[in-house]
């Protein structure tokens, strides 16, 4: 694991922590499902990039939240987003229980999960990811989180490093053009020599 | 034929197109002491001194860990989590990769480990032994889904065969033989043998240590092997990376003083996310409750 791959690889995690999606929900949310296709016609590409983008930022910033999705085959079928609410668990005891529900399997559906007060659902198809988070903020009281200047100053140096990088690759790449012309130059004169 | 080349040199279009082409070394004037191959002198020197053999590297080369971030376990779980989330839990999984100091040459560690969570729950196992024997009773006692004798023959001969590991007891290895189920149990490696341990005495030690159970070896120094669930709690997850590493460190002891392997770093790492290098402790002082992290 060389140091420049490991840098990289902190970008990402910065990624996690900070940017559109990073906030903490009201303390009455249990579960955030999620449901749409598999493919991305008939408007399902907002709910896609809503799991991708967003989805791993809420999760890291609310652990305790159950975060789920299932994906159907059904292209034509809805796309939802659906918060359970229910009121916040008292301070019990952790109890150390090795038994992972399958959140993927159809069969566990939302509807037959644990009690909950509250459903509400939002309409994810034809939508823009942004305009759905900003819907899902609302709806559960989410409170963005500020990133701090420790944070920020990491994010300055990641980026002026990738600005680094692209002018070293532009440079590298000239080089490469001209090497490359070079060499092709000389297997024409080559050519030419055994020819004759 | 070295009038030739200067037309070459005139035609050749990159010439004008490409204005910071530096002037190739061919049609420098060093172009007329060429031999008849094309090469120049110094190429031809070149070619005949004998190539510099690059020193070899006799040990795996190791990253200095003074500047790298390291994670407690508890933080390194909380990013894993995010990463991995609205994946298929049964299908990811956290593993755990343990750097070793070690020559490139030489044994490799290799054994197999029982964790004290299993990570695959659902082997079928599968004991062929007189259905009413004290043995057959360990057996399911141990957790194996098959036991008897013909009636798993009969089976398995139909083309049903419904475990993925087979164990035969000493006093029935002559039936299986005689029962002649090589070629079908061969192929699919179910085919108990002595050699791969499977026909034994000890059917109860067998069926528990296949229970959940998980092989480890050594390549290119690093130690790979699945570790948990995705469900899986800090507690859970804490348990098993301590027996794995445990386990490792006797496997490291057991070998000779001349050998002298180390463990290096254990990074925690699954399906969907970067690697993470843990640092031992448990948790740090931000890392959220214990209880939230296992939430799927």
């Amino acid at each position: 694991m060389n140091v420049v791959k490991r840098t990289k690889k902190l970008k990402a995690l910065l990624d996690i922590r900070i940017g559109p999606g990073a906030a903490v929900l009201s303390n009455d949310v249990k579960r955030i499902h999620l449901n749409f296709a598999h493919k991305l016609n008939d408007g399902h590409l907002g709910a896609r990039k809503v799991w991708r983008k967003y989805l791993p930022r809420l999760k890291y910033h609310n652990p305790a939240i159950s975060m789920t999705v299932n994906r159907t085959l059904d292209q034509g079928g809805p796309a939802t987003l659906t918060v359970f609410f229910a009121p916040p668990p008292r301070s019990s005891s952790a109890t150390a229980s090795p038994a992972p529900s399958s959140s993927t399997d159809p069969s566990a559906a939302p509807s037959g999960h644990a009690p909950a007060d509250r459903i509400e659902t939002i309409d994810m198809k034809h939508k823009h990811e942004s305009e759905i988070l900003s819907r899902l903020l609302e709806l559960t009281r989410g409170i963005t989180y500020e990133a701090t200047p420790d944070e920020l100053a990491e994010l300055r140096d990641v980026d002026e490093e990738q600005k680094r990088s692209e002018r070293d690759r532009e440079a590298q790449a000239r080089l490469n053009e001209i090497e490359r012309q070079e060499k092709a130059l000389l297997d024409l004169a080559r050519g030419g020599v055994v020819a004759a | 034929m070295a009038s030739k080349i200067p037309i070459n040199y005139l035609l050749s279009p990159i010439r004008y197109s490409a204005v910071n082409v530096p002037v190739l070394k061919c049609f420098a004037p060093a172009l007329f002491c060429r031999y008849a191959s094309g090469l120049s002198r110094k190429d031809y020197k070149a070619r005949d001194q004998p190539k510099k053999k690059k020193k070899q590297r006799k040990e795996f080369k190791n990253q200095s860990l003074r500047d790298t971030v390291q994670y407690s376990l508890c933080d390194a779980m909380r990013y894993i989590r995010a990463f991995e989330v609205g994946r298929n839990p049964t299908s990811c999984k956290y593993d755990l990769a343990v750097r070793l100091r070690t020559a490139k040459n030489g044994p490799v560690v290799r054994n197999r480990v029982r964790l004290p969570h299993a990570v695959n729950t659902s082997l079928r196992i599968c004991v062929i032994c007189p259905p009413d024997s004290p043995s057959a009773a360990q057996a399911r006692n141990a957790g194996a889904t098959l036991v008897g004798e013909e009636t798993i023959f009969d089976a398995v001969k139909e083309g049903r065969i419904e475990f993925d590991r087979c164990i035969c007891h000493v006093d029935s290895a002559q039936k299986l033989n005689k029962a002649a189920l090589g070629r079908i149990l061969g192929p699919k490696g179910l085919m108990p043998s002595s050699k791969t341990g499977t026909i034994t005495k000890d059917i109860a030690g067998t069926v528990k240590g296949l229970v959940g159970g998980s092989e480890y070896r050594e390549k290119l120094g690093v130690i790979r092997c699945a570790i948990g669930q995705l469900g899986f709690t800090p507690e859970e997850m804490q348990r098993n990376v301590r027996a794995f590493v445990g386990e490792i460190k006797k496997d490291l002891a057991l070998l000779s003083d001349r050998i002298g392997k180390d463990i290096h770093e254990v990074v925690l790492s699954s399906t969907n996310a970067p690697g993470f290098s843990l640092n031992g402790d448990f948790r740090s002082p931000t890392s959220p409750p214990t209880r939230d992290l296992g939430v799927l």
